[in-house]
């Protein structure tokens, strides 16, 4: 179980004025920026679910994540993540998690994927049994075992996350954390990710956190979702009561002569609205639907409503 | 010791995993410095009309210039950055991931390079010993090999731990480059590497005793050219245990400090 209680988190970083003088200042000033990435947050998961977080770039989501993997020290506040702090990066908690962030290679880059394997074995001490059985069924489901021999930088994007999913799962973790893990890749190879992944949660139901801007990831992994808004929880419910959420609400979509944009108006003020549009703008196309959940959710990213 | 014995083959697996380099380093760099320090001093010790300069010999001469930049490779083992560039790119969170020490595993993969680059030295110096020169160091030119190669690693543990404090300063400051290019001046400056220690001042050479630096170049060099008595290899080895256990404290200081500051971005 995940439990998080009134977690925050602040960076400091520096600024520099542009140009050669702001570069000269520098030297010998520089100007202290501090920002809260995380505001008080809250937060339970139970055994064997999956969350999806969502918020817009530098919202707070890698932070969280980064915290509940035991890379960052939280400014105050607590977690503990099946009764372990994460930050005191305990081995019996590492060897119980993995974190697979989708920029960032873990993987030994000049080697094949099979040499970086029988590290982590030995790293995580899993036994001969158990990680050929592992390496066979991952290899098998993410359709990868001709490439493992293929020195990792000579494979393609989605081969390398594939390898990465590989290693960061043979030693069946408890606890995933998963961020942006099909970022950069084709269609067909975010299709077979997503597969594995939901796949992968029936057959060993581990604790997940999913982060990702692709909201197929969400729709299709995650039952929950907690969206955040710079450092705050907006929202954290099931997906499809965030639905119902905006139930009330018709989308507009408008193409006009100069562009194509979109109005989410309440139901009641819809011919009102539709009205005020036709009378002040050249409109070429008018699309009247109810919000899908990428609306909703950006609705609730742009105005911040909180909706707890 | 099984996980060293992976995380060391790991290594050297990446050591071998580019061909070309493997060779041009392995080979190339072996005949030309050989000849190069054949060729230069032969011209100064002619143009000098002496047989020794300093107690040395054109042979032995040639020899310390061959060990030396072998020898410093040994010491620096991995490239400047080998802990701060995985910092600032954020390749440095698998080992805050991975229930290992990420201390012991950069100290072997380091030395790893170390224990490559003795091999090199190895083979340099056998190639010097049969082809050029048989003969010229004494039947007990192997063991001061061995002995010598030895204490180059001593010598490489103590660097690390040094390189390691500085390397770490990367999680308070953005760019530590500097500091470790003046670390390698230091080391290779006062050690010996670019001019051998017995052309320093005495006054110089008092004030270095005090330091790391003669005891990681000169001694080791020394050792495998069979110049130094056993008094004096114990003696440096000792001072080289003494600093490796004082810049290891200083790392774990820096360590338990720098990590709460450790925020996983990159480039």
């Amino acid at each position: 179980m995940i439990k998080v209680t009134e977690l925050r988190k602040t960076f400091t970083s520096y600024v520099k004025e542009p140009g050669l003088l702001g570069s000269l200042q520098g030297l010998f000033h520089r100007r202290e920026v501090t920002k809260a990435a995380l505001k008080s947050i809250d937060l339970e998961i139970n055994p064997g679910e999956i969350v999806g977080l969502i918020g817009a770039n530098g919202a707070g989501k890698t932070t969280l994540v980064k915290i509940l993997a035991g890379i960052v020290h939280p400014t105050s506040g607590t977690a503990t993540v099946m009764g372990f702090k994460p930050w005191e990066r305990s081995n019996d908690y590492r060897k119980q998690m993995c974190l697979i962030m989708g920029q960032k290679a873990q993987v030994w880059w000049d080697l094949p994927a099979l040499d970086s394997f029988l590290l982590l074995k030995e790293i995580y001490q899993i036994d001969d049994r158990l990680y050929k059985k592992n390496l066979e069924f991952l290899a098998d489901t993410l359709m990868i075992k001709d490439q493992l021999k293929t020195p990792v930088r000579k494979l393609s994007l989605g081969e390398r996350m594939k390898v990465e999913l590989m290693a960061a799962l043979l030693h069946q973790p408890r606890v995933i954390f998963l961020d942006e893990p099909t970022i950069g890749l084709d269609i067909s190879a975010q299709k077979a990710v997503r597969e594995f992944l939901r796949n992968y949660q029936v057959e060993f139901k581990p604790i997940t956190i999913l982060t990702s801007h692709y909201m197929e990831d969400i729709k299709e992994l995650c039952p929950r979702i907690v969206i955040i808004k710079e450092g705050e929880f907006v929202y954290d419910g099931s997906l499809s009561k965030v639905q119902r959420l905006l139930g009330d609400n018709k989308v507009l979509s408008v193409t006009t002569g100069e562009k194509t944009f979109k109005v989410t108006v309440p139901r009641a003020d819809l011919a009102r609205k539709t009205t005020e549009l036709f009378s002040g703008n050249d409109i070429q196309d008018l699309n009247i639907h109810d919000p899908s959940i990428e609306d909703i959710i950006e609705s609730i990213m742009r105005t911040g409503v909180s909706t707890r | 010791m099984k996980l060293w014995r992976f995380i060391m083959a790991m290594e050297f697996r990446k050591i071998l995993a580019y061909r070309s380099d493997f060779w041009i380093t392995f080979l190339g760099q072996t005949f030309i410095q050989l000849l190069i320090a054949r060729a230069l001093w032969q011209d100064v010790f002619e143009a000098r009309g002496e047989s020794t300069l300093n107690g040395f010999t054109l042979g032995t001469m040639t020899l310390y210039y061959l060990i030396v930049p072998v020898g410093s490779k040994i010491l620096t083992g991995e490239n400047v950055g080998f802990i701060s560039r995985e910092i600032y790119d954020g390749t440095f969170t698998r080992y805050l991931i991975y229930p290992l020490s990420f201390l012991e595993y950069k100290t072997l993969t380091y030395l790893t390079h170390s224990l490559f680059y003795g091999l090199h030295l190895v083979f340099i110096f056998t190639v010097y010993h049969l082809v050029f020169d048989p003969g010229a160091l004494g039947p007990a030119a192997f063991s001061n090999l061995f002995l010598g190669v030895g204490v180059y690693l001593l010598a490489a543990l103590a660097y690390v731990m040094m390189a390691t404090a500085i390397e770490l300063l990367a999680l308070w400051v953005e760019n530590i480059w500097s500091l470790m290019v003046m670390l390698r001046f230091f080391v290779f400056f006062f050690g010996g590497s670019f001019i051998p220690l017995d052309f320093f001042p005495a006054w110089a050479l008092g004030l270095l005793q005090y330091t790391p630096f003669p005891y990681m170049v000169n001694l080791p060099a020394k050792t495998i050219m069979g110049l130094l008595s056993p008094e004096k290899i114990l003696l440096g080895a000792v001072v080289l245990i003494g600093w490796t256990v004082a810049f290891r404290v200083t790392v774990s200081l820096l360590w338990k400090r720098g990590q709460l500051g450790y925020t996983g971005a990159g480039v």
